[in-house]
């Protein structure tokens, strides 16, 4: 068998008969297309939309304190940021099926790169961006309520607190492990094939 | 314009095969065949003609191969028989199973190449896949066909 003729002929005869029909293929193709990146999609839609609003809100309604302009512009470039950091990875996913197995895996190692740079920049920026500027745009609205005002900043520290320091460093510490064995991995196929 | 129906019944056995020789799981296979046809459906509309279809269907199919890369495992040697004297008489399904075997037991690149040259694919094709040069190819196929040599030998040897 050590001849390579002999290889490809006992190559072709593996049964391939239980692949499904493309009648078939096409039903599964309809239940599951774009379904990985739905999640980014859902996410840029709501960015715009919430940015939308917040912009809606400040032109519509007249605010007299500057807080809640400054809080509105903040949400919405926090929103705007996330939006275009997803945009820019879908961009990518959506070009990916034209390069040969090297750019592939060039790719692979820079997006893992940069969801690292991700969790330890980009999400940082967001967080406090929006953070600040739902504390400032709210203010307004809560200066005339004091007992409103201290239970909803209460109720917003503590999500703010829970989210920045359980909740981020638990996924970040759950993807970096992930993260980085499938970049040590797509960087050995590299390292094979040059 | 191309039609779904016919790309697959003509290159999902292809990528079935090739997939079978990356992973030496059927059903890993056949999960990565479907992954490969849906990303197909996906760009077929927006396929320029840079490359023939062929070679696009191909590197989808390697890139998918090579994102499930750490899910799949080489696949151990199996046990020896205990009577090493007695003649076997090998099957053709036992041929084939030991051949898948000594594939899945390459590194992943080399996997892939000698999959599509096992799979009659020309090297510039190959070439064109993997995104290295023809030479290249050329050099890899004869080294990795070597390996696969010994190996099967090997395998024959201890049975």
């Amino acid at each position: 068998m050590s001849n390579l003729d002999d290889m490809k002929s006992l190559w072709h005869t593996v049964e391939t008969d239980k692949l499904p029909s493309s009648t078939e293929m096409l039903k599964l193709i309809r239940k599951f297309r774009r379904h990985k990146l739905r999640s980014k999609w859902l996410i840029i839609v709501s960015c715009f939309l919430l940015s939308c609003l917040v912009v809606s809100a400040l032109l519509i309604v007249h605010f007299k304190m500057i807080t809640t302009y400054a809080g509105g512009t903040l949400v919405v470039i926090a929103n705007l940021l996330l939006a275009v950091t997803n945009i820019k990875s879908l961009k990518r996913f959506y070009h990916l099926d034209d390069h040969d197995n090297l750019k592939f895996l060039e790719f692979i190692a820079k997006t893992r790169e940069n969801q690292l740079h991700y969790y330890q920049r980009t999400m940082v920026i967001i967080i406090s961006l929006s953070g600040g500027g739902w504390i400032l745009y709210m203010y307004e609205l809560l200066y005339h309520y004091p007992v409103w005002c201290i239970i909803i900043y209460f109720i917003m520290t503590v999500y703010l607190g829970i989210m920045w320091f359980i909740v981020r460093p638990r996924a970040f510490k759950k993807d970096q492990e992930k993260l980085n064995a499938t970049r040590e991995n797509a960087e050995s196929i590299l390292n094979q094939l040059k | 314009m191309i039609k779904f129906e016919e790309l697959y019944s003509r290159y999902s056995p292809q990528v079935f095969r090739v997939c079978l020789g990356y992973t030496n799981n059927k059903d890993h296979a056949q999960d990565l065949v479907q992954e490969t046809f849906i990303a197909v459906w996906n760009g077929l509309s927006g396929f320029r003609n840079e490359s023939q279809i062929g070679t696009w269907i191909f590197r989808i199919a390697t890139n998918h191969c090579l994102r499930a890369a750490g899910k799949s495992k080489r696949m151990p040697f199996a046990e020896m028989p205990l009577d090493l004297s007695a003649p076997i008489e090998e099957s053709l399904e036992e041929k084939v199973s030991i051949l898948y075997r000594c594939i899945g037991e390459l590194e992943e690149s080399e996997r892939i190449i000698i999959s599509l040259e096992l799979e009659g694919l020309p090297q510039a094709e190959i070439a064109n896949v993997v995104g290295l040069s023809n030479g290249n190819v050329r050099v890899k196929v004869h080294r990795i066909k070597d390996k696969l040599a010994i190996k099967l030998k090997a395998y024959e040897q201890f049975r």
